[in-house]
């Protein structure tokens, strides 16, 4: 099996400048994709309420699936029923999963939510509403975010856009592109005021530990006791790289990216 | 009465749900037939069908997504001007209300005592028969003013009015004075308007925001409108004593004390004015009594406002002259719900002056398009019955400047309770929860213990319904038709996308047959609603079936070319800064300083706010809405917590000079000491309400009613209370 991988056709970018916490992403993606009551596909992360009163700010920023270009996910599944598609959508087909949550432990993002009040579980999580582009519409949670602060469009304008944002407006985010090379390249793109780690962002290597998942599910027997030996194996190594990126992170951010940072906001 | 359904999956449930909730004979899906020959729907029923949102009253239009006669997905529709394209949170949940398990499907006619929650199921003709008997009775025994009609804002609002002149009470209960009436009565003193429109352009540069949390209290529009200036770098000054989510994004938040606003804005007027810094020629040419404010805000310099607000002088000097310089492309917000303390009505006032005075007319602020139907037909009536009855909220005789429709509903409440001027006997409220939104509840409830007869109309048991003799039940707004409503040079639709549910029926048609029962036919001469809604479109030369598809009809342009309009509709002519009307009737001509109380020690100012993921009282049973939105706790500061023990997640009682309530603690360091902040809207009575029943504390339980004289607005904040661990 050969893994080039192509460039998303689609993308996300996602501003937490603008994000105002109103959740109206989350309960359109509820609703477009059926989603239970007890789970979600969308979360908010955030910095919390931080300074010292009056001096004070709070950032927060839609996320779900970063739909990678090399997808972990996809390589741990063990019955495929994760896929990539052409256009770069991790898709995630129920009718296949065998609720083995092995997707779940893959995930440097922590995508993958899990139905726990199910007496037959399933893994829920991000499909680009495929059904919806289809349609010629946006997903749902870019469709209907009522300050633009998730935009959705070709991954190439996306990428653009940020680069733009980012060098048009000195000051106003840091100087990083969270989804431009973290597990080797994502269509969802964020871009900051604040460093994500601050806003609880996983530290992603700049690889897919894919590969080294695939020398698993791929090039072991699929026998289950060697599935799980193997797997943890590909925990191991997720776990080791996510170390070295956290590490590597703090000294890139340690440097000053750009001037008047700290006035970006309220003070 | 009806089965809880699951709380999950409920947009899966199809065919067998419907077939379950639906009662009585079998209607035939008319819904559907009309929106297929209208070529929404297709040969199986799905498609897409244009119509409005009342998830709020900004009432953004929508585009309903239809599968199977359910409708499965709702986005904002881009040619409306409210939407844009985008939906808020409430509107992307607006068919969780439509398909809530808590809807009443079916009349109903209590059985138990008063608040215990019991009904029995009856026929529509049943059920408007008893109403319109007790209506009748009422009237013959006591006059038609001892029945009391409350509704408000809503699309058949035109409708409802007509009952009740028709029936011929002048007791009108509008929530307004719950909410801005202040805003809109300095207004209307100042520019002679309700509320100018705001202008968001390129050319904005400065915003001042005094309480208006446009990032929770959200206006999709405006909203979005508010977001984008602040990326483009417009410099955006917030007033508010809690650290909102409107304050994280603004560029300056200013803590201010509660009620002192107004302070604020009279020092940036002083300095405006002693500096220089007006448009000289605009102040010059349209406005009047400029000589007047400068002698009366002389004394008050940022120097003075500095102690009574906690902002430092300088910060209200510089901020005074950022505005000054930004002028006009600068815009003091009026707020939505300024009405915090009786003083608010001056605040307001000064708001408004404050634009008028950097000459911001037709730059940043304009006359609003508004809502005006004028261009539309109306079914033909008789003329109403002359009313000679006092009112009872107290308008015009003892609030004289406070208009008829809006009136004065603390007031109203508080006569049913005195009796006096006379004793009112009976109550018709329509999609309304005054139990919920006047302050003081108990009060309330022993105006609804006065009452021989109360019946509601709405699509659940809200609280004023589960105290009600009769329920009568609505469809809701993806169910029905509505008047319609002009916005701009449009006029939209309110078409329905499923079929009522249960025997729900829209509010045109309830109004009509009361109406028809009281012997007031002629003032409904529509067949049904969609004669109703040909009747409304016959001046414009377009059918109803032309107008479905797209959900709106674009008015005649104006053969004039549309200057911008320097003149009001004042006495003068021109902005009022000083108003011979409000002079006249004994309040200031020019805004001053009226101090507002403060918390005796060990107290704190009751602070409330609106969250995104509610709409006042009425949507907290919205399971979609609760999935998501965070669990309502009272916020006090973290210093203050520390030195009282207390921990964030700890139980507390409130206490007010008229209630008390148990909530969780949040502690935080995004609110004032001297505060406490309760997410308003919960903490509801009804039981028929499933989901919010048991959630969070009333705000209303703890209110004090405090009245401003001038416009007859309830001071929200002006209450204190004391908190214990419990």
């Amino acid at each position: 099996m050969s893994h080039t991988f192509n460039t998303p056709r689609y993308g996300f970018l996602i501003d937490a400048s603008k994000c105002i916490d109103c959740r109206t992403c989350m309960v359109s993606c509820s609703v477009e994709n059926n989603v239970s009551m007890e789970t979600t596909r969308i979360w908010i992360k955030e910095t919390g309420v931080t300074g010292t009163f009056p001096d004070l700010s709070r950032y927060t920023v839609p996320y779900h699936c970063m739909h990678c270009v090399d997808p972990s996910c996809v390589s741990a599944c063990t019955v495929g029923a994760l896929q990539r598609t052409e256009d770069g959508i991790v898709k995630y087909d129920n009718d296949i999963c065998i609720g083995c949550r092995y997707c779940m432990y893959a995930c440097p993002f922590e995508v993958p939510n899990y139905e726990w009040d199910q007496q037959l579980p399933l893994v829920v999580k991000c499909d680009m509403c495929f059904s919806r582009l289809e349609e010629g519409q946006q997903p749902a949670c870019a469709q209907t975010c009522p300050t633009g602060a998730i935009q959705f469009g070709k991954y190439e304008d996306m990428l653009a856009l940020a680069h733009r944002m980012i060098e048009e407006n000195p000051g106003k985010y840091v100087d990083h592109i969270y989804g431009e090379e973290e597990n080797g390249g994502t269509a969802t793109l964020y871009i900051s005021p604040v460093p994500f780690e601050e806003l609880g962002f996983p530290i992603a290597g700049t690889t897919s530990p894919a590969y080294s998942n695939r020398l698993v599910t791929e090039g072991t027997p699929l026998v289950a006791g060697a599935m799980l030996v193997g797997l943890s194996g590909a925990y191991l190594t997720i776990k080791n790289e996510k170390e070295e990126a956290e590490e590597e992170r703090r000294l890139a951010e340690q440097t000053p990216v750009a001037a008047g940072e700290e006035d970006s906001h309220a003070s | 009465m009806i089965e809880a359904l699951s709380r999950r999956n409920f947009l899966k449930m199809g065919a067998v749900t419907t077939g379950a909730l639906v009662v009585g004979e079998f209607v035939p899906p008319v819904v559907a037939q009309i929106a297929t020959e209208a070529g929404m729907l297709n040969a199986s029923g799905d498609g897409y069908i244009p119509t409005m949102c009342e998830m709020c009253v900004w009432r953004c239009g929508l585009i309903a997504k239809v599968k199977d006669g359910r409708v499965v997905k709702l986005d904002g529709n881009p040619d409306h001007p409210h939407s844009k394209g985008h939906l808020c949170v409430r509107g992307q949940s607006g068919l969780m209300n439509t398909y809530d398990p808590d809807r009443v499907l079916k009349p109903l006619i209590r059985v138990g005592k008063r608040g215990e929650g019991k009904f029995r199921e009856a026929s529509w003709d049943e059920a408007l028969d008893l109403t319109a008997s007790h209506m009748q009775r009422i009237k013959d025994t006591y006059g038609p003013e001892a029945m009391v009609f409350s509704s408000t804002h809503n699309l058949s609002q035109v409708q409802f009015e007509n009952l009740l002149y028709a029936f011929g009470s002048p007791n009108y209960g509008t929530q307004r004075s719950l909410c801005f009436n202040a805003m809109i009565v300095a207004n209307q003193m100042t520019y002679g308007m309700e509320e100018p429109e705001r202008i968001y352009d390129d050319q904005l540069q400065y915003v001042i925001l005094t309480g208006r949390n446009l990032f929770e209290a959200i206006s999709t529009s405006e909203t979005g409108e508010l977001s984008e200036a602040i990326s483009r770098g417009v410099k955006v000054v917030y007033l508010d004593p809690r650290f909102t989510k409107t304050a994280a994004k603004a560029s300056e938040w200013l803590p201010i004390k509660p009620g002192t606003d107004l302070a604020f804005h009279l020092a940036l007027l002083n300095v405006i004015i002693k500096e220089k810094l007006y448009n000289e020629s605009f102040v010059e040419a349209y406005t009047i009594g400029f000589d007047d404010l400068a002698q009366e805000v002389q004394d008050f310099t940022p120097e003075w406002a500095a102690p009574l607000t906690e902002i430092p002088a300088e910060t209200i000097r510089r901020i005074a002259q950022e505005f000054a310089a930004a002028a006009p492309y600068a815009l003091a917000h009026n707020g939505w719900r300024t009405s915090n303390f009786i003083n608010s009505f001056q605040t307001q006032r000064a708001i408004t002056i404050l634009n008028a005075l950097v000459g911001n007319w037709n730059v940043t602020m304009k006359a609003s398009a508004g809502e005006s139907s004028g261009a539309l037909g109306t079914p033909p009536q008789p003329p109403y019955p002359r009313s000679s009855a006092m009112r009872l909220d107290g308008v015009p005789y003892k609030y004289p400047v406070v208009p008829l429709k809006l009136g004065v509903f603390q007031e109203l409440r508080d006569n049913i309770v005195s009796g006096e001027p006379y004793q009112a006997h009976g109550w018709f409220i329509s999609r309304q929860n005054p139990i919920m939104s006047l302050p003081d509840r108990t009060k309330t409830l022993k105006a609804f213990e006065k009452m021989d007869f109360i019946a509601t109309v709405d699509i659940f048991l809200n609280d004023t319904a589960w105290f009600s003799d009769i329920v009568l039940p609505e469809a809701s707004y993806l169910e029905r038709y509505d008047p319609l409503l002009p916005v701009g040079s449009r006029v939209f639709l309110r078409q329905p996308v499923i079929e009522p549910q249960g025997e729900a029926k829209s509010a045109l048609w309830i109004y009509k047959q009361l109406g028809e029962r009281l012997g007031l036919g002629d003032f409904f001469q529509y067949t049904d609603e969609e004669d109703y809604i040909r009747q409304q479109l016959a001046p414009l030369g377009v059918t109803l079936d032309e107008i479905r598809m797209n959900g709106y009809v674009e008015l005649p342009a104006s053969e004039e070319e549309e200057e911008p309009s320097f003149t009001w509709n004042t006495p003068s002519g021109k902005i009022e800064l000083f108003s011979d009307t409000l002079d006249r009737v004994g309040f200031p001509g020019v805004p001053t300083w009226q101090a507002p109380p403060q918390p005796p020690q060990g107290q704190f100012y009751l602070l409330t706010g609106k969250v995104a993921q509610a709409t006042q009282f009425a949507t907290q049973n919205n399971q979609l809405l609760k999935k998501y939105a965070d669990e309502p706790r009272l916020w006090l500061n973290n210093s203050v917590a520390e030195d009282r023990g207390m921990e964030d997640g700890d139980w507390v009682e409130v206490t007010s000079q008229v209630g008390k309530v148990h909530i969780r603690l949040k502690v935080t360091q995004g609110i004032r000491p001297d505060c406490v902040y309760l997410t308003p809207g919960y903490g509801h009575l009804s039981k028929g309400l499933t989901a919010a029943y048991g959630v969070g504390a009333s705000d209303s339980a703890l209110h004090v009613t405090y009245t401003d004289p001038a416009s007859g607005s309830q001071a929200l904040t002006q209450t204190f209370v004391t908190i214990r661990k419990v």
